[in-house]
């Protein structure tokens, strides 16, 4: 079972991530995957409030930056909650030790190995394609790569949502698809 | 009653805001309040109890890229957290694009 829970930022989309996943596995059998990098105040905070969020409410963690498909996790879990799509396509994209060129074929690869290897595989995603703006080329591409991507595995998802204000709305014809 | 409508910007919130509840007193312009609360140095979510009992309009300002200035990272992150809060309190929630709302809640 794939999900994919998307939303803008500070949308609650991490809130019905943790829920679901919760819903889907039982305490113990919850791993939580974590893809951002703690560069900067910013990352730093988020990380925390993120830690927040999710205490007491049974999950492992483990932190993973590049490479996922070359993750195999210490034991078989239900349950596992990636978070989030958007970081871990940075870091493949921009960090020295990423894929460089091959980033959007190592994100989805490593997703469907992920996949492969838990019941439910609950993969949050941002939604950064409705300012308006244009950026540099790489930023560009970036935006470009992160929504095939999205394309990608919401073709796959057994269900779809965006989470607006803390309110999760299934996407698709006729509701979650 | 409280309701919230949320969108992108000139998507029509306002309008159908008083369109369909002209009883209530409105709020424009969340995101702005947000903002100037953030430059006085304050914090936004103590807005959320002046909002209740009313109809509010605010941009969604959270689906482009990260803000590289911390300051508008944080009015996006805070803008966000107080539309959640106020979403949980409300009645009814609307997403309006291009003038047409959607009820969420």
């Amino acid at each position: 079972m794939l999900i994919v829970v998307a939303g803008g930022a500070a949308s609650g989309k991490s809130e019905h991530a943790e829920r679901l996943l919760c819903e889907a596995a039982p305490p113990g059998q919850r791993l939580y995957v974590a893809a951002m990098q703690p560069f900067g105040e910013a990352a730093r905070r988020r990380i925390e409030r993120h830690r927040a969020l999710r205490a007491g409410k049974g999950f492992d963690t483990v932190e993973r930056y590049t490479d996922l498909a070359g993750f195999v996790p210490t034991r078989r879990y239900e349950g596992v909650l990636l978070e989030c799509l958007p970081n871990l396509l940075a870091n493949e994209l921009f960090s020295p030790e990423g894929a460089g060129e091959d980033a959007a074929q190592t994100v989805e690869d490593g997703v469907s190995a992920l996949a492969s290897r838990c019941g439910t595989l609950i993969v949050v995603t941002g939604e950064l394609f409705s300012d308006g703006r244009a950026y540099p080329p790489e930023t560009m591409r970036y935006l470009h790569l992160l929504a095939g991507l999205g394309r990608a595995l919401a073709a796959r998802a057994d269900a779809a949502y965006e989470s607006v204000c803390g309110i999760l709305c299934p996407v698709g014809e006729g509701g979650a698809r | 009653m409280t309701v919230l409508f949320i969108g992108g910007a000139y998507q029509g919130k306002a309008a159908l805001a008083r369109e369909r509840y002209p009883e209530l007193p409105l709020v424009q312009g969340l995101h702005l309040q947000v903002r100037q609360v953030l430059e006085a140095g304050g914090d936004p979510s103590a807005l959320l109890p002046g909002l209740l009992g009313k109809v509010v309009a605010c941009d969604e300002l959270g689906c482009g890229v990260v803000p590289v200035d911390p300051f508008e990272d944080r009015w996006r992150e805070e803008t966000g957290r107080l539309c959640c809060a106020l979403a949980a309190q409300a009645d009814a929630v609307y997403r309006v694009w291009a003038g047409i709302p959607q009820r969420i809640k």
